[in-house]
């Protein structure tokens, strides 16, 4: 593993970071369009229910954790995305790059963007709400660590099935961390799903992270066996995502990385 | 000494063979020639050559090293540039540039840039995205950063289409003079029979994925036995036109002029019988057999 060709890649996205438009949007608009409809709908539930003086601070902490979960998956696929579209990967794999360096740079630019974009989003929250991410105190870390571990291995799932088949399913790469957000129960407790979703919600490592956080708000206690449950299933999938990116890769060098978009 | 060898290479795509046992080797500071016609299997031996695309069978090795378990050395040490491949459309020039130079150990990347905009006229472009420029200005791009890690070995697909012919001229010289001065052995694959005459010591043809011939383009120009010989005839014409016919010789008509198709021994006998027939001629032009004439040649072969 070189660092220079890492960061090669890492300054291809950064360079299209800057100058794309439908990025900065991403990464910047929609959490705050997010944060003003979802934060001014809580805050008028609360006004009417002032008993419930937690609601408002779950649904903010909601999208902040979710647009970790969101940007640490989004980066990866679009990024796979924007090689294809560029017919661009004949390019990178034609220097000594190797495979695990490109997935390297894949997780350091999702770091920097989700760095970037949570910090802006978690701005804006506390400017409009007097809402701090910072409320979880020391938890915050493992939280935030076993969510973007849940954007990773979706991320790399969704790159996996791009590069099998193709820029014709890129819809995946916006829609399909959406199909786990209702069993994560970001916004509601896992009680309030139905019994077979709540046994499918168990085996989503964000469900657990969202439990636990409700916990801390409503009733100021943590409880580490369910982060560390999250960590596992997190690191458990991970590894099964990246060796199915490393096969759906030898796939397509079975057909050549031209033909690939 | 050599620096590129492929043994038996072979590429299935289900029953379809692209590729069948191509076996070759490249000399240091050689620059062979790759050549077939469109679907010959040119592009995917050399997207094998470069370990995009993984080989149904054979082995290729750069330097005496398997490209399959020593990649990354080996491609310090090679690159590829194609008109068919895109950097990145919404990346300027100057970005493209440096962020494929990380891509390579280099000691001095700012110099290197700052070298290959003044060989390749870019410094104008630097800051133009690559979307704005025009095809010929994406393969000056291209060839640049093909040349980025002084490659040792350089694969390079259709070079130097799209330029303008002045451009051309100079690129080909570039790649001679990096030829002398780096030991540079190059692969070529170009649809420009003189360029690959002017630049290639060998040539390799492909055909439906199979070697059908690999010489000198001289050498493989020699092997054609017709000539063409151009006569501009004002008097005699009636009369050429009625000998050629009785002769069952080749010839095809342009005004007062007759281009015709000889063996080349014959010629000196041909022209003798011309003059016995009282066929005057006011000018003649023997053109020799070339390159494109032997591909055209063996080509129509393999396609009927």
């Amino acid at each position: 593993m070189r660092a220079h060709r890492v960061k090669a890649i890492v300054l291809r996205y950064l360079f299209l970071f800057r100058r794309s438009y439908d990025r900065l949007t991403d990464a910047f608009y929609w959490p705050t369009i997010d944060l003003l409809v979802w934060g001014l709908m809580s805050a008028y539930f609360q006004a009417r229910n002032p008993g419930d003086t937690n609601f408002m601070v779950i649904i903010v902490t909601g999208i902040l954790f979710w647009l970790i979960v969101w940007r640490g998956q989004y980066e990866i696929t679009v990024n796979i995305l924007e090689d294809l579209w560029n017919k661009n990967l004949v390019n990178i794999f034609v220097s000594p790059l190797s495979f695990w360096e490109w997935v390297t740079s894949f997780i350091i630019i999702g770091v920097i963007k989700a760095a970037l974009s949570v910090s802006f989003a978690s701005l804006i929250a506390f400017l409009l709400y007097k809402i701090s991410i910072f409320i979880y105190g020391f938890y915050l870390i493992p939280y935030i660590i076993s969510l973007i571990l849940t954007g990773w291995w979706i991320g790399f799932l969704v790159g996996g099935l791009i590069l099998r088949f193709g820029t014709k399913i890129q819809t995946l790469a916006w829609a399909f961390v959406a199909v786990i957000s209702p069993f994560s129960a970001i916004y509601y407790p896992v009680s309030v799903l139905p019994q077979w979703a709540q046994f499918v919600a168990w085996f989503i490592p964000t469900t657990y992270i969202f439990e636990g956080a409700r916990a801390i708000v409503n009733n100021g206690q943590f409880d580490i066996f369910p982060l560390l449950l999250s960590l596992l299933l997190n690191i458990v999938y991970l590894g099964l995502s990246l060796a199915f990116l490393r096969t759906s890769f030898n796939q397509v060098l079975k057909k050549g990385l031209v033909k690939v978009y | 000494m050599i620096v590129l060898e492929a043994k038996n290479l072979t590429k299935k795509f289900g029953d379809f063979r692209a590729v069948d046992d191509i076996s070759f080797a490249l000399q240091e500071r050689e620059i062979l020639g790759l050549l077939g016609p469109n679907g010959a299997g040119k592009t995917t031996t050399i997207q094998m050559l470069l370990g995009v695309l993984t080989a149904t069978s054979g082995q290729v090795s750069y330097f005496g090293k398997d490209l399959a378990t020593h990649r990354q050395e080996i491609m310090e040490k090679v690159n590829f540039s194609s008109t068919y491949t895109n950097l990145p459309w919404s990346l300027t020039v100057k970005e493209n540039l440096t962020f494929i130079s990380y891509l390579y150990d280099l000691s001095d990347r700012g110099a290197k840039l700052s070298e290959l905009s003044e060989i390749f006229n870019l410094k104008q472009l630097l800051n133009e995205r690559m979307q704005d420029l025009s095809a010929g200005q994406l393969t000056r791009v291209n060839l640049a950063k093909a040349f980025i890690n002084s490659p040792k070995v350089l694969l390079l697909d259709e070079p130097t289409a799209s330029l303008d012919p002045d451009v051309a001229m100079t690129i080909r010289k570039y790649l001679l003079e990096q030829r002398a001065d780096f030991d540079l052995s190059i692969i070529i694959t170009s649809h420009n029979m003189a360029e690959v005459e002017e630049l290639c010591d060998r040539v390799i043809i492909i055909s439906s994925g199979k070697t059908i011939a690999d010489d000198t383009p001289d050498n493989l120009a020699k092997t054609i036995e017709l000539v063409h010989v151009e006569l501009l005839i004002e008097s005699s014409l009636e009369t050429a036109l009625s000998y050629l016919n009785s002769q069952s010789i080749s010839f095809a008509k342009q005004g007062k002029r007759l281009k015709i198709s000889v063996k080349e021994r014959e010629i000196p006998k041909f022209l003798q019988l011309l003059m016995e027939e009282k066929i005057f001629y006011k000018e003649i032009s023997i053109d020799k057999p070339t390159l494109e004439d032997f591909f055209l040649q063996v080509t129509a072969k393999e396609i009927k």
